[in-house]
Protein backbone atom coordinates (compact mmCIF):
# COMPACT_ATOMS: atom_id res chain seq x y z
CA UNK A 1 0.00 0.00 0.00
CA UNK A 2 1.19 3.67 -1.18
CA UNK A 3 -1.25 5.85 0.27
CA UNK A 4 0.57 8.11 2.81
CA UNK A 5 1.49 10.39 0.12
CA UNK A 6 -2.24 11.09 -0.70
CA UNK A 7 -3.05 11.36 2.91
CA UNK A 8 -0.20 13.35 3.60
CA UNK A 9 -0.97 16.25 0.39
CA UNK A 10 -4.60 16.44 2.04
CA UNK A 11 -2.87 17.05 5.82
CA UNK A 12 -0.70 19.52 4.37
CA UNK A 13 -3.81 21.20 2.17
CA UNK A 14 -5.44 20.65 5.39
CA UNK A 15 -3.16 22.57 7.99
CA UNK A 16 -2.69 25.44 5.68
CA UNK A 17 -5.81 25.99 5.39
CA UNK A 18 -6.41 25.92 8.87
CA UNK A 19 -3.98 28.56 10.03
CA UNK A 20 -7.02 30.78 8.49
CA UNK A 21 -9.51 31.09 11.13
CA UNK A 22 -12.70 31.41 9.14
CA UNK A 23 -12.29 27.98 7.67
CA UNK A 24 -12.52 26.87 11.36
CA UNK A 25 -15.34 28.81 11.30
CA UNK A 26 -17.31 27.94 8.64
CA UNK A 27 -16.78 24.17 8.95
CA UNK A 28 -18.28 24.89 12.72
CA UNK A 29 -20.88 27.06 11.63
CA UNK A 30 -23.92 25.06 11.16
CA UNK A 31 -23.67 22.79 13.83
CA UNK A 32 -22.89 26.34 16.09
CA UNK A 33 -25.75 28.03 14.69
CA UNK A 34 -28.13 24.74 15.76
CA UNK A 35 -26.90 24.70 18.95
CA UNK A 36 -27.43 28.46 19.61
CA UNK A 37 -30.80 27.78 18.21
CA UNK A 38 -32.40 24.70 19.46
CA UNK A 39 -29.97 23.55 21.85
CA UNK A 40 -29.17 26.72 23.96
CA UNK A 41 -32.83 28.35 22.79
CA UNK A 42 -35.17 24.90 24.02
CA UNK A 43 -32.52 24.02 25.96
CA UNK A 44 -33.71 22.60 29.73
CA UNK A 45 -37.19 23.63 29.47
CA UNK A 46 -38.01 20.68 26.95
CA UNK A 47 -37.71 17.30 28.48
CA UNK A 48 -36.33 14.48 26.04
CA UNK A 49 -35.66 10.78 26.26
CA UNK A 50 -35.41 11.23 29.67
CA UNK A 51 -32.86 14.21 29.62
CA UNK A 52 -32.54 17.59 28.66
CA UNK A 53 -33.23 18.13 25.38
CA UNK A 54 -29.49 19.89 25.16
CA UNK A 55 -28.52 16.55 26.16
CA UNK A 56 -30.70 14.83 23.45
CA UNK A 57 -29.41 17.52 20.48
CA UNK A 58 -25.70 17.11 21.31
CA UNK A 59 -24.48 13.81 20.27
CA UNK A 60 -26.58 14.01 17.18
CA UNK A 61 -24.88 17.73 16.08
CA UNK A 62 -22.11 15.89 16.47
CA UNK A 63 -23.00 13.03 14.03
CA UNK A 64 -24.01 15.54 11.57
CA UNK A 65 -21.29 17.79 11.96
CA UNK A 66 -18.43 14.39 11.46
CA UNK A 67 -20.90 13.12 8.69
CA UNK A 68 -21.00 17.06 6.51
CA UNK A 69 -16.73 17.41 7.41
CA UNK A 70 -15.76 14.50 6.20
CA UNK A 71 -17.79 14.21 3.09
CA UNK A 72 -17.76 17.73 1.69
CA UNK A 73 -14.12 18.08 2.14
CA UNK A 74 -13.38 14.71 0.19
CA UNK A 75 -16.06 15.62 -2.49
CA UNK A 76 -15.21 18.79 -3.24
CA UNK A 77 -11.34 18.27 -3.20
CA UNK A 78 -11.55 15.33 -5.98
CA UNK A 79 -14.06 16.94 -7.72
CA UNK A 80 -12.00 20.22 -7.84
CA UNK A 81 -9.19 18.18 -8.57
CA UNK A 82 -10.34 16.55 -11.29
CA UNK A 83 -12.02 19.07 -13.40
CA UNK A 84 -10.61 22.26 -12.48
CA UNK A 85 -6.83 21.58 -11.22
CA UNK A 86 -6.74 18.44 -12.44
CA UNK A 87 -4.35 17.56 -9.67
CA UNK A 88 -5.84 14.18 -9.06
CA UNK A 89 -4.60 13.35 -12.68
CA UNK A 90 -0.81 13.15 -10.92
CA UNK A 91 -2.65 10.45 -8.63
CA UNK A 92 -3.94 8.22 -12.01
CA UNK A 93 -0.20 8.77 -13.79
CA UNK A 94 1.27 7.67 -10.47
CA UNK A 95 2.55 4.20 -9.25
CA UNK A 96 -0.58 3.83 -7.06
CA UNK A 97 -3.38 1.23 -6.97
CA UNK A 98 -7.08 3.08 -7.00
CA UNK A 99 -7.23 1.78 -3.45
CA UNK A 100 -4.10 3.55 -2.45
CA UNK A 101 -5.74 6.62 -3.78
CA UNK A 102 -9.22 5.90 -1.86
CA UNK A 103 -8.00 5.42 1.38
CA UNK A 104 -5.48 8.06 1.42
CA UNK A 105 -8.76 10.22 0.37
CA UNK A 106 -10.74 8.37 3.40
CA UNK A 107 -8.29 8.99 5.94
CA UNK A 108 -8.06 12.77 5.28
CA UNK A 109 -11.51 12.85 4.75
CA UNK A 110 -12.12 11.41 8.28
CA UNK A 111 -9.02 13.47 10.08
CA UNK A 112 -11.54 16.49 9.07
CA UNK A 113 -14.37 15.01 10.02
CA UNK A 114 -13.03 14.32 13.85
CA UNK A 115 -11.13 17.61 14.20
CA UNK A 116 -14.83 19.45 13.38
CA UNK A 117 -16.05 16.57 15.77
CA UNK A 118 -14.11 16.55 18.50
CA UNK A 119 -14.31 20.61 18.55
CA UNK A 120 -18.11 19.92 19.26
CA UNK A 121 -17.88 17.48 22.11
CA UNK A 122 -14.88 19.62 24.14
CA UNK A 123 -17.88 22.53 23.51
CA UNK A 124 -20.56 19.76 25.01
CA UNK A 125 -18.44 18.88 27.90
CA UNK A 126 -17.97 22.58 28.42
CA UNK A 127 -21.71 23.16 28.68
CA UNK A 128 -21.95 20.22 30.95
CA UNK A 129 -24.10 18.29 28.33
CA UNK A 130 -24.76 14.57 29.52
CA UNK A 131 -23.72 12.45 26.79
CA UNK A 132 -21.97 9.06 27.26
CA UNK A 133 -18.48 9.27 26.23
CA UNK A 134 -16.74 5.70 25.98
CA UNK A 135 -14.57 3.73 23.60
CA UNK A 136 -17.95 2.70 21.52
CA UNK A 137 -18.99 6.23 21.37
CA UNK A 138 -14.96 7.53 19.89
CA UNK A 139 -15.72 4.02 17.70
CA UNK A 140 -18.77 4.80 15.96
CA UNK A 141 -17.69 7.91 15.60
CA UNK A 142 -14.61 7.14 13.42
CA UNK A 143 -16.86 4.75 11.44
CA UNK A 144 -19.05 7.38 10.87
CA UNK A 145 -16.67 9.40 9.37
CA UNK A 146 -15.40 6.21 7.45
CA UNK A 147 -18.64 5.87 5.67
CA UNK A 148 -18.96 9.68 4.85
CA UNK A 149 -15.78 10.54 3.34
CA UNK A 150 -16.09 7.08 1.13
CA UNK A 151 -19.07 8.79 0.36
CA UNK A 152 -17.19 11.52 -0.97
CA UNK A 153 -15.02 9.83 -2.77
CA UNK A 154 -17.89 8.16 -4.99
CA UNK A 155 -19.37 11.77 -5.32
CA UNK A 156 -15.81 13.33 -6.19
CA UNK A 157 -16.08 10.84 -8.96
CA UNK A 158 -18.99 11.15 -10.15
CA UNK A 159 -19.82 14.85 -9.92
CA UNK A 160 -19.41 16.80 -13.70
CA UNK A 161 -19.52 20.16 -12.35
CA UNK A 162 -19.20 21.57 -8.79
CA UNK A 163 -23.01 22.15 -9.72
CA UNK A 164 -23.45 17.61 -9.32
CA UNK A 165 -21.72 17.69 -6.12
CA UNK A 166 -24.10 20.44 -4.42
CA UNK A 167 -27.22 18.05 -6.19
CA UNK A 168 -25.60 14.93 -4.31
CA UNK A 169 -25.41 17.49 -1.19
CA UNK A 170 -29.00 18.53 -1.58
CA UNK A 171 -30.19 14.88 -2.10
CA UNK A 172 -28.66 12.94 0.40
CA UNK A 173 -26.57 14.50 3.03
CA UNK A 174 -29.33 17.31 3.72
CA UNK A 175 -32.16 15.46 4.34
CA UNK A 176 -30.27 12.65 6.35
CA UNK A 177 -28.90 16.07 8.84
CA UNK A 178 -32.62 16.56 9.16
CA UNK A 179 -34.36 13.30 8.90
CA UNK A 180 -32.33 10.93 11.08
CA UNK A 181 -32.68 11.65 14.25
CA UNK A 182 -30.41 14.72 14.77
CA UNK A 183 -32.89 17.05 15.96
CA UNK A 184 -36.02 14.16 16.99
CA UNK A 185 -36.31 10.70 17.51
CA UNK A 186 -36.80 8.75 14.39
CA UNK A 187 -40.28 7.30 16.19
CA UNK A 188 -42.45 10.37 15.55
CA UNK A 189 -42.35 10.15 11.75
CA UNK A 190 -44.76 9.19 9.89
CA UNK A 191 -44.38 5.36 8.87
CA UNK A 192 -43.33 5.31 5.23
CA UNK A 193 -40.59 7.85 6.21
CA UNK A 194 -39.87 6.12 9.22
CA UNK A 195 -38.90 2.33 7.23
CA UNK A 196 -37.15 4.79 4.63
CA UNK A 197 -35.05 7.16 7.48
CA UNK A 198 -34.12 3.45 9.55
CA UNK A 199 -31.83 1.99 6.71
CA UNK A 200 -30.03 5.30 6.33
CA UNK A 201 -26.30 5.52 8.17
CA UNK A 202 -26.79 8.56 9.71
CA UNK A 203 -29.65 7.28 12.20
CA UNK A 204 -27.80 4.37 13.24
CA UNK A 205 -24.81 6.33 14.06
CA UNK A 206 -27.18 8.87 16.34
CA UNK A 207 -28.64 6.02 17.60
CA UNK A 208 -25.73 4.25 18.92
CA UNK A 209 -23.53 7.90 20.00
CA UNK A 210 -26.82 8.40 21.97
CA UNK A 211 -26.84 5.37 23.43
CA UNK A 212 -23.37 3.69 23.03
CA UNK A 213 -23.63 0.58 24.94
CA UNK A 214 -22.92 -3.25 23.19
CA UNK A 215 -26.46 -4.83 22.88
CA UNK A 216 -28.08 -6.59 20.11
CA UNK A 217 -29.35 -3.42 18.59
CA UNK A 218 -26.08 -1.83 18.85
CA UNK A 219 -24.42 -4.89 17.22
CA UNK A 220 -27.35 -4.12 14.65
CA UNK A 221 -26.13 -0.67 13.91
CA UNK A 222 -22.45 -1.36 13.62
CA UNK A 223 -23.02 -3.81 11.49
CA UNK A 224 -25.56 -1.74 9.23
CA UNK A 225 -22.65 1.44 9.61
CA UNK A 226 -19.85 -1.30 8.56
CA UNK A 227 -21.35 -2.34 5.48
CA UNK A 228 -21.92 1.12 3.87
CA UNK A 229 -18.45 1.80 4.62
CA UNK A 230 -17.04 -1.63 3.05
CA UNK A 231 -19.81 -0.73 -0.04
CA UNK A 232 -18.72 2.81 -0.20
CA UNK A 233 -14.87 1.91 -0.39
CA UNK A 234 -15.49 -0.62 -2.80
CA UNK A 235 -17.56 1.18 -4.98
CA UNK A 236 -14.86 3.96 -4.50
CA UNK A 237 -11.78 1.46 -5.16
CA UNK A 238 -14.21 0.19 -8.90
CA UNK A 239 -14.92 3.55 -9.66
CA UNK A 240 -11.09 5.20 -9.68
CA UNK A 241 -9.88 1.44 -11.51
CA UNK A 242 -12.04 2.57 -14.20
CA UNK A 243 -11.31 5.98 -14.64
CA UNK A 244 -10.28 7.12 -18.02
CA UNK A 245 -10.67 10.34 -20.06
CA UNK B 1 9.64 -4.87 -30.68
CA UNK B 2 12.12 -4.70 -27.73
CA UNK B 3 14.59 -2.49 -29.22
CA UNK B 4 11.65 0.59 -29.86
CA UNK B 5 10.80 2.49 -26.32
CA UNK B 6 7.50 3.52 -27.18
CA UNK B 7 5.17 0.90 -29.75
CA UNK B 8 1.38 2.37 -30.67
CA UNK B 9 -0.26 -0.40 -33.24
CA UNK B 10 -3.71 1.15 -35.07
CA UNK B 11 -4.34 3.02 -31.68
CA UNK B 12 -7.28 4.72 -31.59
CA UNK B 13 -9.60 6.82 -29.12
CA UNK B 14 -13.36 8.09 -30.12
CA UNK B 15 -15.26 10.02 -28.03
CA UNK B 16 -19.22 9.39 -29.18
CA UNK B 17 -19.29 10.75 -32.64
CA UNK B 18 -16.15 12.45 -32.18
CA UNK B 19 -12.56 10.55 -33.73
CA UNK B 20 -10.01 11.51 -31.21
CA UNK B 21 -7.15 9.72 -32.79
CA UNK B 22 -7.20 7.49 -35.74
CA UNK B 23 -5.29 4.21 -36.35
CA UNK B 24 -2.20 5.60 -35.09
CA UNK B 25 0.95 3.35 -35.40
CA UNK B 26 4.15 4.57 -33.99
CA UNK B 27 7.71 3.31 -33.40
CA UNK B 28 9.92 5.67 -30.71
CA UNK B 29 13.46 4.50 -30.00
CA UNK B 30 14.93 4.78 -26.52
CA UNK B 31 17.18 8.35 -26.42
CA UNK B 32 14.90 10.06 -29.01
CA UNK B 33 12.94 13.84 -28.42
CA UNK B 34 10.17 12.50 -30.54
CA UNK B 35 7.57 15.88 -31.48
CA UNK B 36 3.48 15.25 -32.40
CA UNK B 37 2.86 18.59 -34.44
CA UNK B 38 -0.38 19.20 -34.69
CA UNK B 39 -3.05 22.19 -34.48
CA UNK B 40 -5.59 21.88 -32.00
CA UNK B 41 -7.89 19.26 -31.17
CA UNK B 42 -5.29 17.10 -33.94
CA UNK B 43 -4.60 14.53 -31.42
CA UNK B 44 -1.63 15.16 -29.75
CA UNK B 45 -3.02 15.54 -25.69
CA UNK B 46 -5.64 12.14 -26.48
CA UNK B 47 -2.20 10.37 -27.99
CA UNK B 48 -0.22 11.59 -24.60
CA UNK B 49 -3.00 10.78 -22.52
CA UNK B 50 -3.26 7.33 -23.75
CA UNK B 51 0.30 6.33 -23.07
CA UNK B 52 0.39 7.95 -19.97
CA UNK B 53 -2.62 5.54 -18.58
CA UNK B 54 -5.24 8.52 -18.41
CA UNK B 55 -7.51 7.78 -20.72
CA UNK B 56 -7.89 3.99 -22.45
CA UNK B 57 -7.99 3.90 -25.92
CA UNK B 58 -10.85 2.70 -27.88
CA UNK B 59 -8.95 0.34 -30.21
CA UNK B 60 -5.43 -0.61 -31.21
CA UNK B 61 -2.04 -1.11 -28.56
CA UNK B 62 0.05 0.85 -26.89
CA UNK B 63 3.57 -0.46 -25.10
CA UNK B 64 6.42 1.56 -23.51
CA UNK B 65 9.49 -0.58 -23.11
CA UNK B 66 7.30 -3.35 -23.86
CA UNK B 67 4.68 -3.02 -21.03
CA UNK B 68 1.37 -2.54 -22.20
CA UNK B 69 -0.33 0.44 -21.12
CA UNK B 70 -4.09 -0.91 -20.59
CA UNK B 71 -2.80 -4.28 -19.12
CA UNK B 72 -0.12 -3.30 -17.39
CA UNK B 73 -0.79 -0.08 -16.00
CA UNK B 74 0.91 0.00 -12.58
CA UNK B 75 4.68 -1.33 -14.86
CA UNK B 76 4.14 1.79 -16.91
CA UNK B 77 4.12 4.43 -14.22
CA UNK B 78 6.70 3.67 -12.61
CA UNK B 79 8.85 4.27 -15.84
CA UNK B 80 7.21 7.41 -17.05
CA UNK B 81 7.33 11.16 -15.87
CA UNK B 82 4.68 13.21 -17.09
CA UNK B 83 4.26 17.55 -17.60
CA UNK B 84 0.49 18.04 -18.85
CA UNK B 85 -0.35 21.36 -20.47
CA UNK B 86 -2.21 22.60 -17.53
CA UNK B 87 -0.26 23.27 -14.56
CA UNK B 88 -1.19 21.17 -12.26
CA UNK B 89 0.86 22.07 -9.15
CA UNK B 90 -0.46 22.33 -5.80
CA UNK B 91 -0.35 26.08 -5.98
CA UNK B 92 -0.85 26.11 -1.58
CA UNK B 93 2.29 23.88 -0.99
CA UNK B 94 5.62 24.91 -1.63
CA UNK B 95 7.87 23.70 -4.14
CA UNK B 96 9.51 21.12 -1.76
CA UNK B 97 6.86 19.88 -0.51
CA UNK B 98 5.20 19.54 -4.18
CA UNK B 99 8.44 17.44 -5.21
CA UNK B 100 8.27 15.42 -2.20
CA UNK B 101 4.85 14.14 -2.35
CA UNK B 102 5.20 13.34 -6.25
CA UNK B 103 8.79 11.41 -5.16
CA UNK B 104 6.73 9.57 -2.61
CA UNK B 105 4.10 8.49 -4.89
CA UNK B 106 6.62 6.94 -7.14
CA UNK B 107 8.51 5.58 -3.96
CA UNK B 108 11.70 7.04 -4.58
CA UNK B 109 14.32 6.86 -2.49
CA UNK B 110 16.62 9.47 -0.49
CA UNK B 111 14.09 12.08 -1.64
CA UNK B 112 15.64 15.47 -0.14
CA UNK B 113 18.90 15.03 -2.11
CA UNK B 114 16.90 14.30 -5.43
CA UNK B 115 14.61 17.39 -4.35
CA UNK B 116 17.73 19.65 -4.16
CA UNK B 117 19.53 17.79 -7.03
CA UNK B 118 16.41 18.97 -9.41
CA UNK B 119 16.05 22.44 -7.90
CA UNK B 120 19.47 23.07 -8.70
CA UNK B 121 19.03 21.90 -12.32
CA UNK B 122 16.19 23.79 -12.88
CA UNK B 123 17.93 27.13 -10.90
CA UNK B 124 15.17 26.99 -8.22
CA UNK B 125 16.78 26.29 -5.29
CA UNK B 126 16.07 29.45 -3.87
CA UNK B 127 12.47 29.15 -3.81
CA UNK B 128 12.02 25.61 -2.83
CA UNK B 129 9.99 26.39 0.36
CA UNK B 130 8.24 28.96 -1.25
CA UNK B 131 4.40 28.80 -1.67
CA UNK B 132 3.47 27.60 -5.64
CA UNK B 133 1.05 30.23 -6.06
CA UNK B 134 3.99 32.91 -6.03
CA UNK B 135 5.82 31.66 -8.39
CA UNK B 136 5.59 33.15 -12.09
CA UNK B 137 4.13 31.53 -14.89
CA UNK B 138 8.11 30.47 -16.00
CA UNK B 139 8.61 29.22 -12.81
CA UNK B 140 5.80 26.70 -12.77
CA UNK B 141 6.84 25.50 -15.79
CA UNK B 142 10.15 25.00 -14.57
CA UNK B 143 8.49 23.06 -11.43
CA UNK B 144 6.26 21.37 -13.75
CA UNK B 145 9.17 19.38 -15.13
CA UNK B 146 10.99 18.85 -12.59
CA UNK B 147 8.55 17.02 -10.55
CA UNK B 148 8.20 14.82 -13.46
CA UNK B 149 11.81 14.12 -13.64
CA UNK B 150 11.69 13.15 -9.83
CA UNK B 151 11.22 9.36 -10.35
CA UNK B 152 14.03 9.63 -12.83
CA UNK B 153 11.42 8.52 -15.65
CA UNK B 154 12.75 6.46 -18.74
CA UNK B 155 10.36 8.50 -20.97
CA UNK B 156 9.50 12.04 -20.08
CA UNK B 157 6.03 13.42 -21.56
CA UNK B 158 6.24 16.86 -22.36
CA UNK B 159 2.74 17.90 -23.21
CA UNK B 160 2.76 21.83 -25.13
CA UNK B 161 5.80 22.65 -22.25
CA UNK B 162 5.90 25.91 -23.53
CA UNK B 163 2.45 27.19 -24.15
CA UNK B 164 1.79 30.68 -23.16
CA UNK B 165 4.72 31.78 -22.16
CA UNK B 166 6.93 34.51 -23.64
CA UNK B 167 9.69 33.98 -25.70
CA UNK B 168 12.67 34.50 -23.65
CA UNK B 169 11.38 31.93 -20.67
CA UNK B 170 10.48 29.44 -23.66
CA UNK B 171 14.09 29.56 -24.84
CA UNK B 172 15.45 28.99 -21.07
CA UNK B 173 12.63 25.60 -21.21
CA UNK B 174 14.36 24.79 -24.13
CA UNK B 175 17.23 24.96 -23.35
CA UNK B 176 16.51 22.90 -20.08
CA UNK B 177 14.76 19.93 -22.43
CA UNK B 178 17.85 19.96 -24.62
CA UNK B 179 19.91 19.33 -21.59
CA UNK B 180 17.77 16.06 -20.58
CA UNK B 181 18.28 15.23 -23.77
CA UNK B 182 21.70 14.44 -23.24
CA UNK B 183 20.78 12.10 -20.19
CA UNK B 184 19.53 9.49 -22.67
CA UNK B 185 15.61 10.08 -21.35
CA UNK B 186 13.31 9.51 -24.30
CA UNK B 187 11.27 12.38 -24.59
CA UNK B 188 7.45 12.69 -26.44
CA UNK B 189 6.99 16.15 -27.00
CA UNK B 190 3.81 17.78 -28.59
CA UNK B 191 3.85 21.44 -29.92
CA UNK B 192 1.96 23.20 -32.34
CA UNK B 193 5.60 25.85 -32.16
CA UNK B 194 6.87 25.09 -35.72
CA UNK B 195 10.11 26.95 -34.10
CA UNK B 196 9.90 24.56 -31.26
CA UNK B 197 9.61 21.17 -32.92
CA UNK B 198 12.53 21.86 -35.52
CA UNK B 199 15.00 23.17 -32.75
CA UNK B 200 14.16 19.76 -30.06
CA UNK B 201 13.00 17.05 -31.97
CA UNK B 202 14.96 14.18 -33.77
CA UNK B 203 11.61 12.89 -35.18
CA UNK B 204 8.22 14.51 -35.95
CA UNK B 205 5.10 13.12 -36.11
CA UNK B 206 2.43 15.57 -37.72
CA UNK B 207 -1.23 14.61 -36.60
CA UNK B 208 -4.19 16.36 -38.25
CA UNK B 209 -7.70 15.33 -37.22
CA UNK B 210 -6.49 12.49 -35.22
CA UNK B 211 -4.21 11.04 -38.48
CA UNK B 212 -0.90 10.94 -38.41
CA UNK B 213 -0.04 12.47 -41.82
CA UNK B 214 3.59 12.83 -42.09
CA UNK B 215 6.52 11.20 -39.60
CA UNK B 216 10.33 11.99 -40.04
CA UNK B 217 12.92 14.00 -39.31
CA UNK B 218 12.33 17.91 -39.52
CA UNK B 219 14.83 18.64 -42.22
CA UNK B 220 13.33 15.61 -44.17
CA UNK B 221 9.60 16.74 -44.03
CA UNK B 222 10.98 19.61 -45.19
CA UNK B 223 12.88 18.32 -47.68
CA UNK B 224 10.26 16.37 -49.20
CA UNK B 225 8.19 19.16 -49.79
CA UNK B 226 11.17 21.51 -51.42
CA UNK B 227 13.44 23.50 -49.09
CA UNK B 228 12.65 26.64 -50.42
CA UNK B 229 9.52 28.81 -50.17
CA UNK B 230 8.60 31.84 -52.66
CA UNK B 231 5.58 34.07 -50.91
CA UNK B 232 3.90 35.85 -53.34
CA UNK B 233 1.21 38.68 -53.12
CA UNK B 234 -1.51 38.17 -56.18
CA UNK B 235 -4.42 40.41 -55.73
CA UNK B 236 -3.83 41.03 -52.09
CA UNK B 237 -3.62 37.25 -51.02
CA UNK B 238 -0.53 36.01 -49.84
CA UNK B 239 0.51 32.82 -51.84
CA UNK B 240 2.61 30.49 -51.30
CA UNK B 241 5.08 28.07 -54.01
CA UNK B 242 7.46 25.78 -52.52
CA UNK B 243 10.86 24.75 -54.77
CA UNK B 244 13.21 22.41 -54.67
CA UNK B 245 16.34 25.07 -54.19
CA UNK B 246 17.55 28.90 -53.78
CA UNK B 247 18.12 28.72 -57.51
CA UNK B 248 14.93 27.50 -58.72
CA UNK B 249 13.06 30.15 -56.11
CA UNK B 250 14.95 33.39 -57.35
CA UNK B 251 14.51 32.19 -61.18
CA UNK B 252 10.42 32.09 -59.84
CA UNK B 253 11.05 35.50 -58.01
CA UNK B 254 11.88 36.69 -61.66
CA UNK B 255 8.73 36.04 -62.93
CA UNK B 256 6.81 38.10 -60.23
CA UNK B 257 6.47 42.19 -60.72
CA UNK B 258 6.85 42.67 -56.92
CA UNK B 259 6.57 42.18 -53.24
CA UNK B 260 8.24 38.43 -53.40
CA UNK B 261 10.15 36.86 -50.42
CA UNK B 262 12.13 33.77 -50.39
CA UNK B 263 12.92 31.90 -47.74
CA UNK B 264 13.65 28.45 -46.36
CA UNK B 265 10.56 26.03 -46.18
CA UNK B 266 10.04 24.81 -42.65
CA UNK B 267 7.29 22.31 -41.01
CA UNK B 268 4.18 24.97 -41.47
CA UNK B 269 4.94 24.55 -45.24
CA UNK B 270 4.92 21.00 -44.82
CA UNK B 271 1.38 21.21 -43.01
CA UNK B 272 -0.02 23.35 -45.48
CA UNK B 273 1.20 21.30 -48.71
CA UNK B 274 0.23 18.44 -46.91
CA UNK B 275 -3.88 19.70 -45.61
CA UNK B 276 -4.02 23.02 -47.26
CA UNK B 277 -4.47 24.63 -44.13
CA UNK B 278 -2.06 26.57 -41.87
CA UNK B 279 -1.17 24.84 -38.46
CA UNK B 280 -1.04 27.70 -36.49
CA UNK B 281 -3.64 30.89 -36.17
Amino acid sequence: MNWFPIFYREILLFRRRLLRLGYVVSALFSPLLYLLAFGLGLGKRVAMSGGTYLDYLLPGLIAMTSMTNSYTWIATSMTVGRLHFRTFQVYIQAPVTAADIVVGQILAGMVRGLFASVILLVLGLFLGTGFHLNLMFLLVLVLNCLVFAAFGVIVGMKSRSHEDTATFTNFFIMPMAFFCGTFFPVDEMPWLLRDIIKVLPLTHTNRLLRFPFWNLESLESLALLSAYGVVCLVLGIIIIRRYSE
Amino acid sequence: MMNEMIVTDNLGKQYQDLVALDALSLQIPPGEIFGLLGPNGAGKTTTIKILTTLARPSRGTARIHDFDVVRQPLAVKKLIGVCPQEINLDRELTAFENLWIYGRLHRMPDLPARIAELLEFGNLQERAHSLVREFSGGMQRRLLILRALVSRPRVLFLDEPTVGLDPQVRRQLWNLIQELKLSGITIILTTHYIEEAEMLCDRVGILNRGRLIALDTPGALVAKVGGYVVETLNSGRRQYLLVRDKEEAYARAQTEPTGVIIRQANLEDVFIQLTGERLTN
